[in-house]
């Protein structure tokens, strides 16, 4: 008689396609998933209680090490917490730099995601190409900025450094080239027969379970809901920029990938826009008192980042210190439907379920 | 079968393209003017006003600083200052608040040691620390 | 901007109505539209309406927050505090859901039959703070591991084995 038994298959801590320390107990049955724990905080470094000793703008390196893969949006949403509880104006300039530098890493953070995402999948080469353009980003960044991933850039009621001369004419340089490589970019991936019918309908869910379980970015908007905070509740000067929220139906692996690399292509056509329209000088940082001292009460501000809804929560007692400091993190959210897209799944399947997800350990524990 | 055939395409068509990788170690990465490496300090011009550990989000710099040897001169002047590069996250908050540019940045990353103690740097070493120096230290 | 103040005024005092005829008088402690938070009208609720509340948000035709954006607890000391940062995708407009509950017993009612994405948050809250929520599924320390001693983001929470 033929019998079968359930096996766990321990997947991580430390495997490259759980793209951190993320572990993944599967129970199997054959090929078939039948339960599957995740389970998470190998890289929890307690951000959250080390900032209640920290003033606010200590706390902006912090928030770099969170998603490290676009940490200009992590600091943003500090300083935009902090700005919303103090009423304190930002100079244009210093805005318009903002939010070159945040879609500029929202480009950066795709093409890390298109590149590994097709590694998990078994194809080398998109790697390798996406590595070289988004090269290009951390250059432009850390001319900017004076670092590769950590930025530190944003502060408080501005940025730190005004940009170095010409670097806005490289930023529009580097805009017609990076549509010229995502138009190879889509000949050598999107119209794969291979890659296609890997990715089409898997990891399927619906409209429903995914506001039910508050996903959010491209893991939302796969499903056919257009939210997009940048343009649902605009915050710095996303209300000037003309551009799309890109919105599939199918709610697969598939509709995630279209989702994103379209979503490169707007960030690039704000980018675009914002070299316009940004004041050729002005100061970069606005009127901001010595001592930073919200007043007391609390917050809570969310922006859009390139994996979902990044918030902030602050409760303040209005000393220099925060009382209580909260990231809402979107990986952290994303994650958690996992279990659910893996049972009754085929082994093989894992990865490419994951991978679509698109997480950042450091944002995932926190 | 032409979505395939299209990506060879494309794939060929890199093999003519001029290469892009870095030949590091062999030549030393191209770094802008504002990168942020390894701290370089002056002690002549410290005024000891301790802003730079006050400042510092990990904790990482411990200072002394005693009285003027000069008894017409009024003020501190520095007497030991150390800078502890295992948790050091290079943050450019030290160089951002220093009001006499004592501290600066340097466009030196490479931080790897064999000892941990190395990575303790004291007045001397940074102090003696001369090459690649940021110009640009204020915004 | 003025408008847009009175709107959410009109918005709230709404909510409140709908809340008071579902759940009496006595099961709200407070409401206000919190001004530091861009203008998000704010509601404070007992713990033991608190489930119910959550219920009546997410399917009243007139609120449908079928969002949870955000779930996270506080320690102020004299209390814990359970906040929800709520959106309806639908409607276009948030809500700030709190409450309050006893510092040494912290228990609320879980809301993971309304939103399974409190799955998680709720661990996060259980094991950082030590806020029990009665009818989750799983909660266990998500991120510390069973065998951590101690709540770190109370705040007197002491370090057993400081770094200094």
């Amino acid at each position: 008689m033929l019998r079968t038994e359930e096996m766990i298959l321990n997947v991580g801590p430390q495997h490259p396609s759980t793209h951190g320390v993320f572990r993944l107990i599967l129970k199997i049955d054959g090929e078939i998933i039948h339960e599957a724990t995740p389970v998470i905080g190998y890289l929890h470094r307690g951000t959250e209680k080390i900032a209640e000793d920290l003033q606010y703008t200590q706390i902006i390196p912090y928030t770099d090490r969170m998603d490290y893969l676009s940490a200009m949006t992590n600091n943003y949403v500090i300083c935009h917490a902090v700005e919303t509880m103090m009423g304190i104006e930002i100079p244009e300039r210093a805005e318009y730099l903002r939010v070159i530098a945040m879609e500029l890493g929202r480009v950066a953070s795709h093409l890390v995601w298109w590149g590994t995402y097709l590694l998990d999948l078994g194809s080398q080469s998109p790697f390798l190409y996406a590595f070289r353009d988004r090269e290009m980003i951390i250059n432009l960044l850390t001319e900017l900025s004076g670092a590769r991933l950590t930025f530190n850039y944003m502060r408080i009621g501005g940025v730190k450094w005004d940009a170095p001369d010409g670097w806005i004419k490289k930023v529009q340089e580097f805009v017609p080239y990076m549509r010229r490589q995502l138009a190879g970019y889509h000949e050598l991936v999107s119209g794969n027969e291979i890659f296609i019918s890997r990715v089409k309908g898997v990891g399927k869910y619906t409209k429903n379970d995914a506001i039910a379980y508050s996903l959010s970015g491209a893991n939302l908007r796969s499903t056919g809901v257009s939210w997009d905070v940048r343009k649902n509740d605009p915050y710095s000067l996303y209300d000037r920029f003309d551009f799309d929220v890109p919105v599939r139906q199918e709610g697969d692996a598939l509709a995630r990938y279209e989702c994103r690399m379209a979503e490169i292509d707007q960030s690039l056509k704000i980018i675009e826009q914002a070299c316009e329209q940004i004041p050729s000088k002005g100061p970069v940082l606005g009127k901001v008192p010595r001592m930073i001292r919200p007043p007391k009460g609390e917050t809570f501000v969310r922006i859009e980042s390139p994996r979902g809804e990044i918030g902030c929560y602050i409760a303040s007692d209005g000393s220099k210190e925060p009382y209580r400091i909260k990231f809402r993190r979107p990986s952290f959210y994303n994650l958690q439907i996992l279990p659910k897209l893996l049972k009754g799944e085929n082994i093989a399947n894992v990865i490419a379920i994951l991978g679509a997800v698109d997480i950042v350990l450091g944002e995932v524990d926190g | 079968m032409i979505g395939w055939l299209k990506g060879m395409k494309y794939t060929l068509n890199q093999g003519t393209k001029e290469k892009i990788t870095y030949q590091y170690p062999e030549e030393p990465i191209p770094l802008p003017d504002r990168f942020r490496g390894i701290q370089k300090f002056y002690p002549e011009k410290c005024i000891v006003c301790n802003q730079c550990v006050n400042i510092c989000p990990t904790d990482c710099i411990q200072l002394t600083g005693k009285k003027h040897p000069d008894p017409k001169k009024r003020g501190k002047i520095i007497e030991t200052y150390d800078i502890n590069f295992e948790i050091c996250i290079l943050c450019d908050l030290c160089t951002e608040v220093c009001p006499t540019e004592a501290i600066i940045m340097t466009n030196n990353f490479e931080l790897a040691e064999y000892s941990r103690s190395k990575l303790y740097k004291n007045l001397d070493d940074l102090n003696n620390h001369v090459t690649n120096l940021r110009e640009e230290n204020k915004a | 901007m003025e408008k847009g103040i009175d709107e959410r005024n009109q918005e709230l005092i709404h909510y409140v109505n709908i809340l008071k005829n579902q759940i009496g008088e006595n099961g709200l402690e407070d409401y206000y539209i919190n001004e530091l938070a861009k203008h998000t009208p704010t509601i404070v609720v007992k713990q033991e309406v608190y489930q119910k509340v959550a219920k009546i948000v997410k399917s009243h035709p007139d609120m449908q927050f079928e969002y949870l954006t955000e779930l996270h607890g506080t320690d102020f000391q004299t209390h814990m505090e359970v906040f929800l940062y709520l959106q309806s995708i639908s409607r276009k407009r948030s809500l700030i859901l709190k409450t309050k509950t006893d510092r040494d017993q912290p228990i609320v009612a879980s809301v993971t039959s309304i939103w399974e994405g409190a799955m998680w948050p709720e661990c996060e809250a259980y094991d950082l703070l030590g806020i029990r929520f009665e009818g989750h599924p799983n909660l266990h320390r998500i991120f510390l591991g069973e065998d951590w001693k101690g709540y770190p983001l109370r705040k007197d929470y002491k370090d057993e084995n400081p770094l200094k």
